[in-house]
C-alpha cells in the first residue's frame, strides 16, 4: 500500500469522525422515540401489499418519505440508511486497518481476514483508478474516488436487503376495509440512492472539489493567492484558448472556432452533476419500482420472479458506482491533464 | 384530462428517447465485445472506455424521464 495510507489520522479527521458517529446516534435514537407518538409501526411483507398497490396503481413515490425532524432539518428513511452505511463503513475501517495503525511492524505483516479485504479493496482500487487518472493525478483524488466508490457500493446493495421498504409506518386510508395495513407508506428505509437529494449532494460535492482540483492542477506550480489566479487563468486558457501552432489567417478563425467549442464545453459542464445525479437515482428508484412490480406480477409467484431481478440490481449496484467513479474521474482528468503531459503518457502507455 | 394530447405526447417522448439510448448501449456493447474478441489483451481499457459511454448513452433517458410532461 502506498505509505500516505499508513500515516496516522489527524485531530481533524479524529473529530470529524466522532461528530459523525454522534449523529448517527442521534438517527438511531430518533425514530424509536418517533413510535410511542406515530401510529403503530406494522411489518408487512412485499407481497402483501399487491391488492393495495394495484388499487392506487403507482409504487414507490418519487420523493422518499420524511419520517420526522431535528429541528429545522428533516429526515428522511434515505438519510437512516445513508447513515447506516456510512456508519458500518466507517467501524469496519477502523477495525480493518486497527493493526496496520497500532505500530510500523504489524502494517509489514501478511494481513488476514478485515484487513485482508479491505487492503484488497483499497489496493485494487487505486490500481484502477492509476491506470485512469496517473501516477501523480490519483495520489491527489484518490480519497475521493474510492470513498464513493465504496458508499455508493454499500448503500446500493444495503437497499437490496429485506426489510427495506417493507417495514413501517402505514396510514389507514380505508378504515372498514380489512387489509388497511398492506400497504406500507412510510416505510422506516428506502434505497439510500433512491433520493435525489442524497445523488444531487455527492454530485455536487464532486463539482466543488473539480473545480479546486482544475484550479490547482492548472496553476503550473505555483504556491498562495498568485498560484489561485494563475490557475483560474490556466483553467479558462484550457477550456478557450486555441490548442496547436498555427498562423495568419488560420490562428485568427482557429481562435474563434475554440471560443465557440469553450462555450459548448461549458454547457456540458454544467450539466455533468445533474446527468451524475439523476443517472444514480434514475437507476436505483428504478430498480426498487422493478423489483416491487415484479413481486406483484403474479401474486402466487411473487417469490419466484424477482429473483433473476435482484441479481440485475446487485449487478447494477455494483456497475453505477462504477460508473459514478469512472465518470467523475474521467472529468477531473479531462480538466487537469496538460497537453505535452499527456503525449509523454499516451508513449508511455504504448 | 384537460389536454390528453400532452400526455400521449410526454410518453411517446419518454419512448423514444427509451428506443434510442437502448440502441445507443446495444451498438456499445457489441461493438466492445467486438474490440475485445480482436485484441483481448486490452479487455481492462475497452471496458472502461465502454462502461462510460453506456453511461452517457443512459443518461439520455433519465433526462427524458424529468423533462416530460
Amino acid at each position: 500500500m502506498p505509505a500516505a495510507f499508513q500515516r496516522r489520522p489527524s485531530s481533524a479527521i479524529r473529530a470529524a469522525r466522532l461528530l459523525a458517529l454522534i449523529t448517527a446516534f442521534l438517527a438511531f435514537l430518533a425514530p424509536s422515540a418517533l413510535c410511542e407518538h406515530g401510529p403503530a409501526p406494522v411489518v408487512t411483507e412485499k407481497t402483501a401489499g399487491h391488492d393495495a398497490h394495484a388499487a392506487h396503481g403507482k409504487g414507490l413515490p418519487n420523493d422518499a418519505p420524511v419520517l420526522f425532524h431535528i429541528g429545522p432539518l428533516p429526515v428522511n428513511n434515505s438519510m437512516i440508511i445513508t447513515w447506516i452505511v456510512a456508519i458500518g463503513i466507517i467501524v469496519f475501517a477502523q477495525r480493518a486497518t486497527r493493526r496496520i495503525r497500532s505500530s510500523r511492524e504489524a502494517a509489514n505483516e501478511v494481513p488476514s481476514g478485515a484487513q485482508n479485504f479491505w487492503e484488497f479493496l483499497v489496493e485494487s482500487l487505486y490500481n484502477f483508478l492509476g491506470e485512469i487518472l496517473g501516477p501523480k493525478l490519483v495520489k491527489k483524488t484518490f480519497w475521493f474516488f474510492a470513498t464513493i466508490f465504496i458508499f455508493i457500493l454499500f448503500t446500493n446493495w444495503f437497499g437490496l436487503l429485506p426489510g427495506v421498504g417493507t417495514i413501517g409506518w402505514s396510514v389507514p386510508e380505508d378504515p372498514g376495509s380489512p387489509h388497511i395495513f398492506n400497504h406500507v407508506t412510510r416505510p422506516l428505509f428506502r434505497g439510500g440512492n433512491a433520493d435525489l437529494n442524497m445523488t444531487a449532494a455527492m454530485a455536487l460535492t464532486f463539482f466543488g472539489w473539480w473545480t479546486w482540483w482544475a484550479i490547482r492542477e492548472n496553476s503550473h506550480g505555483k504556491k498562495g493567492i498568485g498560484g489561485f489566479f494563475a490557475g483560474i487563468v490556466g483553467v479558462l486558457k484550457h477550456l478557450f484558448a486555441p490548442k496547436g501552432k498555427e498562423s495568419g489567417f488560420m490562428k485568427y478563425f482557429l481562435i474563434l472556432v475554440f471560443a465557440a467549442v469553450g462555450l459548448i464545453e461549458v454547457v456540458s459542464i454544467l450539466f455533468r452533476p445533474v446527468s451524475l445525479s439523476f443517472r444514480l437515482y434514475g437507476n436505483v428508484f428504478a430498480g426498487e419500482n422493478i423489483l416491487e412490480s415484479m413481486m406483484q406480477l403474479v401474486p402466487w409467484l411473487g417469490w419466484l420472479i424477482p429473483v433473476p431481478f435482484y441479481f440485475l440490481e446487485l449487478l447494477v449496484g455494483l456497475v453505477q458506482a462504477l460508473v459514478f467513479t469512472l465518470l467523475t474521474s474521467v472529468f477531473t482528468l479531462l480538466i487537469c491533464e496538460h497537453e505535452e503531459e499527456h503525449q509523454e503518457g499516451v508513449a508511455a502507455h504504448h | 384530462m384537460d389536454i390528453p394530447i400532452a400526455e400521449i405526447l410526454s410518453n411517446l417522448h419518454v419512448g423514444l428517447a427509451g428506443l434510442g439510448s437502448a440502441i445507443g448501449v446495444g451498438l456499445i456493447g457489441s461493438k466492445a465485445a467486438e474490440a475485445t474478441g480482436r485484441n483481448p489483451g486490452a479487455a481492462g481499457a475497452v471496458r472502461n472506455v465502454a462502461i462510460i459511454f453506456a453511461a452517457l448513452a443512459e443518461g439520455i433517458i433519465f433526462f427524458a424521464i424529468y423533462l416530460a410532461k
